[in-house]
């Protein structure tokens, strides 16, 4: 039997379908206006150089006595955790009573170059812990590191492991040399030194290229065509671009701190080989005594799942828990299975652990 | 598929294009503007065309406008190469799919050869980005001129001389970063063809799968869901391969050293029109971030190695303090009735060791003040006994010279000073305490920017 069974008539329905529907949203695509992001009140409760650590006010008060603070990555902004009312992280976590606090990067320029791992973990993570243990009262916190937010958590707790109570990791990146790591696969061929060198900090513009060049054609066609047929939605029009902008909306690497992520992490590994060192500490996970639980995403083609889940062979805790999300890297926060079975999670482990 | 009589096909094709382009007019006409053409003769495509210049231009979405248009274009070509393919097929023959993906059709204004045969290098080249685009863009421009030096590019590592030796040797190692930049990026592109071609193997064994029953493709969007699996799959076993790994970093490393060659050259002209460099702004920064990591940590933050540091040595001091009261407390000598002053020991340090950074210098001062000769040698002949056992043993802080107030000085000087009065180790450990106190003073007064937000108090 032929794979194929088309109907030319039926063919032809469908690409007159896709004009149709080009012209009844184009117009209202080019008109739009920028989408808003971020459904959540917040304050800031911490400032120093372009890093703002901000507290969200949930409608209610929280009843969790420890705070969590969030660590993002460097390479995006960290509103995806609380991109609209529908799809937040944070506004769910508010809702199951927890106290949540976020570390926002900023978008660092060439001032910010000669910035270190050590200056990020050592400094503006250590400050920023204080700062929240501080006006909460606590003497440790939880942490929930993000990407390579959750990489930084993971040093941080190591060199720090007495300012954090428990340590929750999201599609965190452990294990960098996993034979399905393209990114890192990659970066291995790359001269880091001469990178940094000539760029000084790392354009946001590479970076975009970079990711979309995992998967050149879906990434960069066949997900525009998809929108064709939700251009008449404007509720979904405006998902869509609110997502889009968040993708693009990257900040520059800071140099210093590029050069020491790429050699240490994607090209030594030196996370699970060791001999990581930050600043003067060398980074053990062997000290990282406290409870841990891992959320990696099953489909993640930034954070391939087998980079993740071996955080267990690590660390040094007795109290490890693994969560397999059924989603991808972005499905991870912003789906609404993710709203459903995420949130609660993280909640429910903490209870159990609050005393 | 339904199998079109042969001598039927051009008349049937033509009818369901003509039938295209007036459902595409008139949707046009309502947007404003008229397709005008003879409509069985036009690539389907070409009414993007018209969307792209309606449509196109600045406006807050622009760029997804741009992204949309240039995906559409692509799929509506793929969509009318397959109609035609079908509406071709002899009767009882199926077209060869793969085939048909793989040739296209040669229309005018569509790179059909790309993006049918290499359409993973057509989706790279469409991925925006402006960073990346004007670099690419250059390139293009600068290619005619890299032609003949190509030809002779033993001819460029001859070595310079001569008073513009400096310069020429500059522009030779430009010309060979861009040629071997030319080099690596059609190694790239072959290996993107060749990972294209694979999607295409793998796009036919995709739909021998679908030929059982119930699985059968009906739709040209499931038809193109299909081809991009295949060509992503195919691009991820080409792009994990060990030899991409090392073509695409030999790309990169190339493209990297094109830049360093034109930052350097402008760098060379902007000193020659007295213009500050990204160099000095870069050296600049430098020292400043130096310098507040610095301050920083002197000022007591206790994640840094020198609070760390002056953290175990007050613990050192602290116990060597200890083990001299109970040394004191031990009988010693009596001291002669003419007992002379104290010498004040004085010391020369080297400039270099002045200009020492703080940790240097306090591990310096402790090797020399704390180390154990200090408490256990017998004093030097010309040395009397020292005036506390003189005084009928009080204790060891009592009886040490206070060192004169030390004011306005600086960390660093209070850090570096070299006077030494009274018991080193006494001496060592007041210097310590002047320390931590210029160091909070140093914070609070002199860097505003370690301030935390209003209202708030901040980190340490």
């Amino acid at each position: 039997m032929e794979p194929v069974k088309i109907e030319p008539t039926r063919a032809l329905d469908e690409a007159l379908k896709m004009q149709r529907k080009l012209a009844a949203g184009l117009k209202t695509l080019r008109e739009l206006d920028d989408v808003g992001y971020g459904a959540t009140d917040k304050e800031a409760i911490y400032r120093e150089d372009k890093l703002v650590v901000y507290r969200f006010k949930g409608a209610r008060k929280p009843t969790a006595k420890v705070p969590i603070l969030i660590v993002y990555a460097l390479v995006n902004r960290p509103y995806m955790v609380d991109l609209q009312s529908d799809r937040s992280l944070v506004g769910n976590l508010l809702a199951q009573g927890e106290d949540v606090y976020l570390i926002d990067w900023g978008y660092p320029d060439r001032a910010d170059r000669w910035l270190t791992l050590d200056d990020y973990i050592n400094g503006y993570i250590d400050r920023s812990v204080d700062a929240v243990a501080r006006r909460t009262g606590v003497e440790k916190i939880n942490l929930l590191g993000i990407c390579q937010g959750g990489a930084f958590s993971l040093c941080y707790t190591s060199l720090h492991p007495e300012k954090v109570k428990n340590l929750i990791t999201m599609v965190t990146p452990v294990d960098f040399h996993t034979p399905d790591n393209m990114l890192s696969h990659w970066m291995r061929g790359v001269d880091t030194d001469l990178f940094v060198d000539t760029l000084g900090n790392v354009p946001a513009d590479l970076m975009n290229w970079c990711y979309l060049t995992l998967k050149p054609v879906r990434l960069n066609q066949q997900k525009y065509i998809g929108l064709v047929d939700i251009l008449d939605d404007k509720g979904e029009l405006e998902n869509f671009l609110r997502m889009e902008k968040w993708i693009f909306d990257s900040p520059d690497q800071v140099g210093e701190a590029f050069r020491q992520f790429i050699k240490d992490f994607y090209q030594g590994n030196k996370l699970v080989k060791g001999g990581l060192r930050i600043g003067d500490g060398e980074v053990d996970l062997g000290n990282v005594t406290m409870p841990v639980l891992n959320i990696f995403a099953e489909q993640d083609h930034l954070v391939p799942p087998s980079a993740s889940r071996v955080l267990s062979d690590f660390v040094g805790t007795k109290d490890y828990t693994q969560l397999a999300f059924k989603g991808g890297h972005i499905g991870i926060y912003v789906s609404g299975r993710a709203q459903r079975e995420v949130p609660p999670a993280i909640h429910n482990w903490l209870a159990q652990r609050a005393g | 598929m339904k199998d079109w009589p042969k001598n039927e096909w051009m008349d049937q094709w033509q009818a369901l294009s003509r039938q295209y382009w007036n459902a595409f007019s008139d949707l046009t006409r309502e947007a404003g503007a008229g397709a005008g053409r003879d409509a069985a003769a036009m690539p389907w495509h070409e009414g993007f065309e018209q969307w792209a210049r309606m449509f196109g231009g600045p406006g807050k979405q622009s760029e997804t406008v741009e992204r949309v248009l240039a995906s559409a274009k692509s799929f509506t070509a793929f969509a009318q190469s397959m109609i035609a393919a079908a509406t071709a097929g002899n009767a009882g023959a199926a077209p060869n799919w793969a085939e048909v993906l793989r040739n296209g059709f040669k229309m005018p204004g569509v790179d059909a050869a790309s993006l049918f045969s290499n359409p993973v290098a057509q989706a790279l080249r469409e991925i925006s980005g402006q960073g990346v685009k004007s670099f690419e863009q250059m390139m293009q421009g600068l290619a005619p001129a890299l032609d003949p030096m190509r030809e002779a590019k033993s001819w460029l590592n001859v070595p310079a001389f001569g008073f513009l030796r400096e310069h020429q040797e500059h522009y030779q190692k430009m010309a060979v970063a861009l040629i071997e930049y030319q080099e690596q990026t059609r190694r790239y592109n072959t290996l993107i063809l060749k990972s294209s071609q694979r999607g295409f193997e793998l796009f036919e064994s995709k739909l021998a799968a679908r030929e059982e029953p119930g699985r059968q493709i009906d739709s040209l969007r499931a038809l193109y869901d299909l081809w991009v699996d295949a060509a992503e799959e195919a691009y991820a076993e080409t792009a994990l391969s060990p030899e991409f790994r090392e073509i695409y970093g030999e790309l990169v490393n190339a493209q990297m050293r094109v830049r360093s060659q034109i930052q350097q050259e402008v760098e060379r002209i902007a000193t020659d029109f007295g213009m500050p460099t990204r160099s000095e702004l870069d050296s600049i920064g430098q020292r400043l971030h130096d310098l507040r990591r610095e301050v920083r940590n002197g000022a007591g933050g206790n994640s840094s190695a020198l609070a760390r540091e002056v953290e175990s040595l007050r613990r050192e001091v602290a116990s060597l303090k200890a083990a001299l009261k109970e040394r004191a407390v031990a009988p010693s000598p009596k001291p002669s009735a003419a007992a002379p002053k104290p010498v004040k020991h004085k010391r020369t340090r080297p400039v270099a060791k002045k200009r020492a950074q703080p940790v240097a210098a306090l591990r310096a001062d402790i090797e020399e003040s704390v180390s154990a000769p200090v408490v256990a040698s017998p004093p030097p002949k010309s040395v009397p006994p020292r005036p506390r056992v003189a005084k009928g043993r009080p204790s060891a802080r009592a009886q040490r010279t206070l060192p004169p107030p030390r004011g306005k000085k600086s960390v660093a000087k209070v850090a570096h000073s070299p006077t030494r009065v009274g018991h080193p180790v006494a001496s060592f450990a007041e210097r310590m305490t002047a320390f931590a106190r210029s160091a909070h003073k140093a914070q609070s007064v002199a860097h505003p920017y370690l301030k935390p937000a209003a209202g708030r108090r901040g980190g340490r």
